[in-house]
């Protein structure tokens, strides 16, 4: 014992912790340490001491299980009790919680071995703990034991114990069933029992301590997963619920602040409901709250902060502890919380007063998780309601005045103290989504609400105007978290814009006039103030007027928003309707900027990059909106009866923009402004990436917006400029590449094909002249290493490749003759630029981008030359990069040149499977026409096809130099790193599929090179690579197994005897996979959506490999000791093989048919074979 | 377009020249950039503002292509930078001299001996080791601003 103190003072001095961990490590390991540990628990003096005799006692005992009587096994829980019991008042409170944990873990270790009676033994002396006849020290000391039990049998906290997932799934269930809420009570009683003492001031601390411990655990309880309340039952009743009486709870809701619905099912309702226990806890809070309202740290004391979750956690009360058909008593408890809730957050302007001047935020915010809980549980309507029986006004009224508060404390931003407030605005703006992001009729507002949530729209928007203003001088240092920053900017932006739809009557016209009034400020100013603070407020507005006006719509066709289709129900003239007119006031102010003048004085960057965000989702709704048409039918159809007014005045929104009224116009202007920003803003990248990436890509979007296009003057002039001027060279490389994609793109617009292809081979034709012309100069040797040469061509390589991005049907043509014309040229520049990475980086990029848009549309004769092209492209990237090792004195360096060789790879096998990918498709279109093809193509194809393997080959060289490379960086390029083996997987496994043969003929060293790829992606992580891998291990033995049978050699030789020196491959390659996969189903962690394509590879598998695979079942069934799990699993795996009528073919039905088995296969197994 | 490749031409005359102007704004990462009058590889560039509706500046981190060394400097990103003309020429490997300077093969046949063996030890193990091996070695020699250094090495012979 005295080494063993000595030992852990060591460890706790940090002195020698090897030589401690010596000393203590036997005794955890030893077998029947119990009356060591024993000894020295109850005579140590040294705490942690105590605590290692705790550990080791639970780790031994877990151990030794099987080989301890239940006599002893009892004895030693009793024991561990006991002790805590004994000590409860003791210091060193970790000590009794580890023993106490050591406990639970063996009574869950033992839950199924002992008879009921035995259970009850153990629980009776825990329950009279709790009940409090010994005093307070000994209730805590129950609880806490309870608490560890608790945790010890809910799934996510248990500890593994080496048992497998069924064990922990029956005693989560078991206990749910049996003994939850025997345990709920007993806290009650315990807690009810101090409860009086506290509230008359007489209680000590040790009580209040119980109270707190009590009311922690009743909480943990709540927070239990309830499982025994079947869900689809949970379904209907909440769903007949939700109709007559607005009750509907939501799940996923509540998951953004981790938190979870509660569900205990009705055997809970005596114990939660009925009994008036909430109504208690309430009333105790209420009085006790009462008395320490002076004392403003009393808020975040254990006991208020548990009594206040136990509250919160109450509200999230559902389902079918309820009566399921009557919601009366749910909208009851609901209504009884919130009046007690309610005196946390009221009146908002006091409390936030207090919070400012120090008090603590905790009351505030769980009120406001008490009221998001009730918003996710009910409708709209009835959660406005909830609050009338108490006040004169509804709860939408309330949540408003909370909100204007918290976001007048949100805009003074002192970073330092009052970090609540962001918190506290993040919980009330999730509400305001919840309430408003419903759809139908769940939201209808009353009018009170809308007032509110016009007021506070006003409100949100006058603050934020304010802060904008002010903080307009500040420094913008907030580069490094930027898209971070804008995500959650937009987030809040979103849950404000909610708010100003859902009183858009006045919303709209409040923003017009807030904007007008800044226009009409910036024009009186004429320079004799600065103008920044205006600038920057109206850059503001901008941002929050596109979000009212418009939805985000990120893949999805983006449409009107329906509040604002919806609303403005009297308006039929077009000038009158407040959307238009503020969308107006918006383009003609952007128009401003087209003035050189306006221009210089006002329109700043930021501004600029306001305005054209804000035009980019604007024309994504408004312009040319494709259901102006369809949208009018569809919607008279649909209300017939109803007056005109809707009609028209949707009709008006719809059209005004449309492609017969002033959409060319406002199309025209919106071009010229993206020539400013492209031409007028030097440098300022940010801006012209948004001119290039939102707004532009928008306008080529749609189709008949592209028809209006590519007819105005001013698009092409963009073009013009495009082809054949110098000022727009000055942008970013790859804003250029997208700005060639997007007027590309415009080309599909044209009715005639030849003009489509002649608008392509305007726009870059002069781009591939350039190129040719650069490449054949005389002394380009010379010249091309300079600077501006590179940057040149890296220019004009990054348009062709954003042309070639664009490539389409109609277009196809022309961009295969775009390539051609540069393909010698790009050979030469590869050649003369095998130094400069960059360059050959995008020459690489552009011919991937080219043949994967082009491959589908080629003729043999096209591809041909293509492929001819790729492979003399690898050749020469190969010649100058195989064994070529990079030297740099730098690191840093020395890792950037590795990584520029790694996306070089990269493209290298994108180029491959893309190529690949023509051949397949070739091959079909041959054998369909295979009278008309002539038998020279198909040659051709075959001929095209053993290159291909060829070229596989090199790359294969070159993957391996690239390895050996990379391995000693893998820290930096781990991140890669699962990109490349992802494209190279792909490029394998597709090519084992579609040409077998052409793999059997490899050389040896080859295709250990492959299998050995194979073998390490079978054990990875990403599902999408494991399954590529099981792909190509399917195609090598079914090609094998079909050959075998049709009596030639397969894979023969390599199949029988690839015979490795470290022994890896003893034995042949297929019973290899075989016996790998076999143990990866039984004993990893297998994701069961593998399941399908692992059936597939098995199946060949354990076809060619008879006798190996009754080998291996016989060799699994005997490692396993238990006789019951040997049983199951034995007929487990007979079933898997011999029911359902499988055959010993590989035809689809044959693999469906296993498929089947290998499902149920895993279901059974995976129950007992995994340990958790 | 005329305009352009005139431009281009009128470079190849003046040859001299080290450098040559470039929009600070189009220098990307992985770029070359003069500072501080070293030529440097661009490693990392951000970009901020002077003030919320100010221009645009670009903050460069370089590294210094010959010694290594860390460099920054913020340009307005309308701006003009220098960019050095680096360049690479790959020369077969004659002979290693005792004072420590390489006899190089020029691709038209005449030999460059003006090459020191780097000093770092690394370095110059790798050159060392694989010559004395009897391999058929290309170094490839990069420069820029009046500065040459190896910086790769290939193995061309048969294998």
């Amino acid at each position: 014992m005295v080494a063993i103190e000595r030992a852990c003072s060591l460890i706790q001095m940090h002195m020698n912790p090897a030589e401690a961990e010596k000393i203590i490590n036997p005794l955890r390991q030893s077998s029947m340490p119990y009356q060591t540990c024993r000894f020295i628990l109850e005579n140590s003096q040294v705490p942690n001491a105590r605590f290692q005799a705790a550990g080791a006692v639970g780790d031994a005992a877990i151990r030794e299980w099987g080989m301890l009587t239940n006599e002893n096994r009892k004895s030693l829980i009793l024991f561990c009790l006991h002790y805590v019991m004994e000590h409860a008042s003791a210091a060193d409170a970790y000590v009794q919680l580890k023993v106490s944990a050591v406990a639970a873990q063996l009574v869950k270790r033992g839950w199924f071995d002992f008879v009921e009676a035995e259970k009850i033994g153990i629980l009776i002396e825990v329950k009279q703990a709790i009940l409090g006849p010994h005093g307070s020290d000994m209730q805590s000391a129950g609880i806490s034991f309870l608490e560890s039990l608790v945790s010890e049998f809910s799934p996510g906290t248990s500890t593994a114990m080496g048992l497998p997932k069924d064990y922990h799934e029956q005693c989560h269930s078991s206990m749910e069933l049996n003994y939850l809420k025997e345990f709920y009570c007993w806290a009650q009683s315990a807690a009810l029992n101090v409860a009086d003492k506290i509230v008359s001031c007489y209680a000590n601390i040790s009580e209040e301590k119980v109270c707190s411990r009590a009311l922690r655990f009743m909480f943990q309880v709540l927070n239990w997963n309830f499982k025994s309340s079947p869900n689809a039952l949970d379904n209907s009743s909440s769903k007949s619920n939700s109709g007559s009486f607005g009750i509907k709870p939501d799940m996923g809701l509540l998951k953004k602040f981790e938190r979870s619905l509660v569900e205990p099912g009705p055997s809970w309702r005596d114990a939660l409901l009925s009994s008036g226990h909430m109504l208690w806890l309430l009333n105790f809070y209420a009085i006790v709250r009462e008395k320490h309202s002076s004392d403003m740290l009393w808020f975040d004391s254990p006991l208020a902060v548990a009594a206040r979750q136990l509250i919160v956690q109450l509200c999230s009360l559902t389902g079918t502890i309820f009566p399921s058909n009557d919601g009366e008593m749910h909208i009851k408890n609901l209504t009884q919380i919130l009046s007690a809730v309610i005196e946390w957050v009221e009146p908002p302007n006091i409390i936030s007063g207090a919070l400012r001047s120090g008090r603590s935020e905790s009351e505030m915010i769980d009120g406001f998780h008490a009221l998001l809980s009730m918003a996710t549980l009910t409708s709209t309507m009835l959660f406005d309601n909830l609050l009338r029986s108490l006040r004169p006004f509804g709860t939408i009224h309330l949540l408003a005045t909370l909100t204007c508060e918290v976001v007048k404390t949100y805009v003074i931003k002192n970073d330092d103290e009052q970090t609540w407030s962001s918190e506290a605005l993040d919980i009330l703006l999730e509400i305001w989504t919840v309430i408003l992001g419903r759809s139908g009729n769940d939201k209808k507002f009353s009018a009170e609400g809308i007032s509110s949530a016009s007021n506070l729209f006003s409100t949100i928007v006058e603050s934020h105007l304010k802060a904008a203003a002010e903080s307009v001088f500040e420094d913008d240092s907030e580069a490094d978290y930027f898209h971070v920053s804008i995500s959650r900017r937009d987030e809040t932006l979103y849950a404000y814009a909610l708010i100003a739809r859902a009183a858009v009557e006045t919303t709209v016209p409040f923003l017009t006039r807030l904007f007008s009034e800044r226009i009409a400020l910036l024009s009186q100013n004429n320079e004799r103030m600065d103008p920044t603070q205006t600038l920057e407020e109206l850059y503001w507005l901008l941002l929050i007027t596109g979000h009212v006006l418009t939805d985000s719509g990120e893949g999805e066709t983006v449409l009107v928003p329906e509040a604002i289709l919806d609303g403005f129900s009297g308006v039929t003239e077009e000038s009158q309707h407040p959307v238009i007119v503020l969308s107006w006031s918006i383009i003609s102010f952007a128009k401003q900027s087209l003035d050189p003048k306006m221009r210089n004085a006002y329109f700043s960057p930021r501004l600029m990059e306001g305005v054209i965000w804000f035009l980019a989702r604007w024309v994504d709704t408004y312009l040319m909106p494709i259901d102006a048409a369809k949208g009018q039918l569809g919607i008279s159809g649909h209300d017939e009866g109803l007056q005109q007014h809707p009609q028209s005045s949707k009709k008006v929104l719809l059209s005004f923009a449309g492609q017969h009224s002033q959409g060319e116009i406002i199309l025209d202007t919106i071009i010229r402004i993206s020539m400013t920003t492209l031409t007028s803003y030097p440098g300022e990248n940010e801006l012209q990436a948004m001119t290039c990436w939102q707004l532009l890509v928008v306008l080529v979007r749609r189709r008949h917006v592209c028809i209006h296009l590519v007819a105005l003057e001013s698009w092409r002039d963009l073009a013009k400029a495009f082809a054949n001027e110098r000022t727009l060279f000055s942008l970013n490389a790859h804003l250029q590449r997208s700005l060639a994609e997007t007027l590309v793109c415009a080309a599909s617009s044209f009715k005639d094909l030849e003009t489509s292809n002649q608008y392509v081979r305007d726009l870059m034709g002069p781009m591939t002249a350039y190129l040719v012309d650069i490449s054949s100069q005389n002394d380009l040797k010379a010249v091309a290493q300079q600077a501006d040469a590179i940057y040149m061509v890296s220019c004009l390589l990054e348009r062709l490749r954003g042309a070639s991005r664009a490539t389409q049907p109609r277009t196809q043509k022309s961009i295969f003759e775009m390539g051609c014309a540069v393909m010698n040229s790009l050979l030469t520049l590869l050649e003369l630029y095998k130094n400069q990475s960059t360059v050959v980086y995008l020459i690489l990029k552009f011919v991937v981008d080219f043949v994967e848009g082009e491959v589908a549309f080629l003729s043999a004769k096209e591809t041909s030359i293509l492929v001819n092209f790729c492979l003399q492209l690898l050749r020469i990237y190969s010649s100058h990069n195989i064994g070529k090792i990079s030297l740099s004195l730098s690191t840093s360096l020395q890792s950037e040149a590795q990584t520029e060789k790694y996306k070089d790879l990269r493209a290298l096998l994108q180029l491959l499977t893309n190529i690949c990918s023509k051949d397949l498709v070739d091959f079909s279109s041959v054998s369909n026409e295979a009278e008309s093809t002539d038998i020279a193509e198909v040659s051709l194809m075959k001929f095209l096809s053993s290159t291909l393997l060829n070229v596989l080959l090199v790359s294969l060289q070159v993957i391996y130099v690239g390895l050996h490379i990379v391995t000693p960086l893998i820290s930096l390029e781990l991140l890669k790193y699962p990109k490349l083996s992802c494209d190279y997987f792909a490029l394998v496994s597709h090519l084992l599929e579609v040409y077998p043969e052409k793999v059997a003929q490899l050389n040896m060293e080859a295709f250990e090179h492959i299998v050995r790829t194979l073998d390490f992606g079978v054990r990875h992580q990403d599902v999408d690579i494991v399954d590529k891998c099981l792909r190509a291990v399917n195609a090598l033995a079914s090609y094998h197994y079909k050959e075998k049978i049709a009596g030639k050699q397969g894979l023969g030789a390599k199949a029988m005897s690839s015979e490795e020196s470290n022994g890896e491959f003893q034995q042949s390659i297929l019973s290899y996979f075989l016996r790998l996969l076999i143990q990866l189903l039984l004993y990893q962690d297998f994701r069961m959506e593998l399941a399908g394509s692992a059936a597939d590879a098995i199946l060949p598998l354990v076809l060619c490999e008879q006798d190996l695979y009754q080998r291996l079942v016989q060799e699994i069934l005997e490692k396993q000791s238990n006789p019951a799990i040997k049983t199951r699993l034995a007929s487990a795996f007979y079933a898997l093989t011999s029911t359902n009528q499988l055959s010993s073919s590989l035809d689809r039905n044959n693999r469906f048919r296993f498929r089947k088995n290998l499902q149920v296969f895993l279901t059974e197994v995976s129950g007992f074979m995994r340990i958790f | 377009m005329s305009d352009e490749e005139h431009h281009f031409d009128s470079k190849a005359d003046a040859g001299a020249s080290k450098t040559y102007p470039q929009q600070a704004g189009t220098i990307r990462k992985n770029g070359y950039i003069v500072i501080k009058g070293r030529a440097c590889k661009v490693v990392e560039v951000s970009t901020s503002k002077t003030g919320k509706h100010g221009h645009a500046k670009c903050h460069f981190v370089g590294i210094d292509i010959f010694n290594t060394k860390k460099l920054e400097d913020i340009v307005p990103s309308s701006h003009n930078c220098d960019v050095p003309h680096v360049t690479r020429t790959d020369y077969q490997l004659i002979d290693i001299s005792e004072d420590g300077f390489l006899s190089l093969l020029t691709e038209n046949g005449n030999t460059k001996d003006d090459l020191k063996l780097p000093t770092d030890e690394t370095l110059l193990a790798q050159i060392k080791d694989g010559f004395a091996e009897g391999k058929d070695l290309v170094v490839t020699v990069m420069s820029a601003m009046g500065e040459e250094q190896i910086c790769a090495l290939k193995d061309i012979g048969p294998k």
